[in-house]
């Protein structure tokens, strides 16, 4: 059993100056630990920058669209986004996109899962479920017609995704949610 | 895990920041500093709870901030270079009554912030201090100048 009441003779091991207790001051760290605060300086404004500029989402270098190669769907979206975080992806249709006052979007399990869709705004009227996405179906009369989905992404990665109008040609693109 | 690895990231972001930010005489805290510290722990603490407001996430995260401290703390009695990493030196700010100008500068110390911890320590004038030391907990320790 240890000795609780272990005990050392005290040495006086504190370093002298002329007699006097030294200090401790370390100038040549100390130096190079000022070269490191202006490295951190440099990369934390460069963070601010870059986070203005969109790099980290919510910002001009984030937003992104794409037109399907039939002029049906145009998307909007942000192609950086950040976990759990609420964002708007904006799909608005083309005149073919509406057939007999219907639209019938399909959309990948992608962005129902990875990327949180949280809310299809308008509701629509009918949801199918498939085997590797849904389809919506809206009432529509004539152009523009947009539909918004709110996503709020769950986790970081990259999520490839695909939304069409069915029988048209669909559009694909990746977004990248951060941390 | 993720709440876990947040809290113990986040902490150690907390003390890179906070190092780097700078020691500042700690009787001296100035409004904006206590502005700093508050609302750095308020950001903090959103980023790194998130949305797992239970109690259960807070137990872990509290132990890993613990634990991460007690691992800094660990690491400083072994070592004196993590301590001097972690903590800094003791830095000279006023000597043989010369001011290290570069010192004040870079540690963003003014003639002020000396002159008001020596009248805490019952020196009235410049003339009095032998030497000002900024301390590795930020306060200014002053000694007499020896007659």
């Amino acid at each position: 059993m240890a000795n609780e009441f272990a005990t050392k003779p005290v040495e006086d091991s504190i370093a002298r100056v002329n007699g006097e207790v030294a200090v401790g001051e370390d100038l040549d760290f100390q130096r190079k630990w000022w070269r490191f605060e202006n490295g951190a300086w440099i990369v934390f404004s460069l963070i601010i920058i870059l986070d203005l500029a969109g790099l980290f989402g919510r910002g001009p270098l984030a937003k992104a669209e794409r037109r399907s190669s039939d002029g049906t769907l145009d998307v909007k979206y942000e192609r950086i986004e950040r976990t759990d975080s609420p964002s708007i992806l904006t799909m608005q249709f083309g005149a073919q996109a509406i057939q007999d006052g219907k639209i019938k979007l399909y959309i990948s399990q992608s962005l129902v899962k990875g990327l949180g869709t949280q809310r299809v705004i308008p509701e629509p009227e009918i949801t199918t479920v498939g085997k590797a996405g849904l389809t919506y179906t809206f009432s529509a009369s004539e152009p523009p017609a947009s539909v918004d989905l709110a996503l709020e992404p769950s986790g970081p990665g990259i999520y490839d995704f695909v939304v069409g109008v069915v029988g048209a040609q669909p559009v694909h693109a990746k977004i990248f949610v951060v941390p | 895990m993720a709440a876990v690895l947040r809290a113990f990231f986040g902490y150690l972001f907390l003390v890179l920041v906070v190092r780097i930010v700078g020691r500042r005489p700690g009787k001296q805290l100035t409004p904006f500093e206590f502005v700093l510290v508050f609302f750095i722990g308020g950001l903090a603490l959103t980023a790194i709870v998130g949305n797992e407001a239970s109690f259960t996430n807070g137990i872990c995260q509290i132990v890993t901030m613990g634990l991460a401290h007690y691992t800094l703390a660990w690491g400083r009695s072994k070592s004196s270079r993590f301590a001097r990493l972690v903590d800094g030196t003791p830095l000279i700010l006023l000597e043989k009554q010369n001011w290290r100008v570069n010192t004040l500068r870079r540690m963003r110390i003014k003639n002020d912030d000396v002159i008001a911890s020596a009248r805490d320590s019952g020196i009235g004038t410049l003339q009095e201090i032998g030497q000002a030391v900024l301390e590795r907990n930020g306060e200014i320790s002053i000694s007499a100048r020896a007659e």
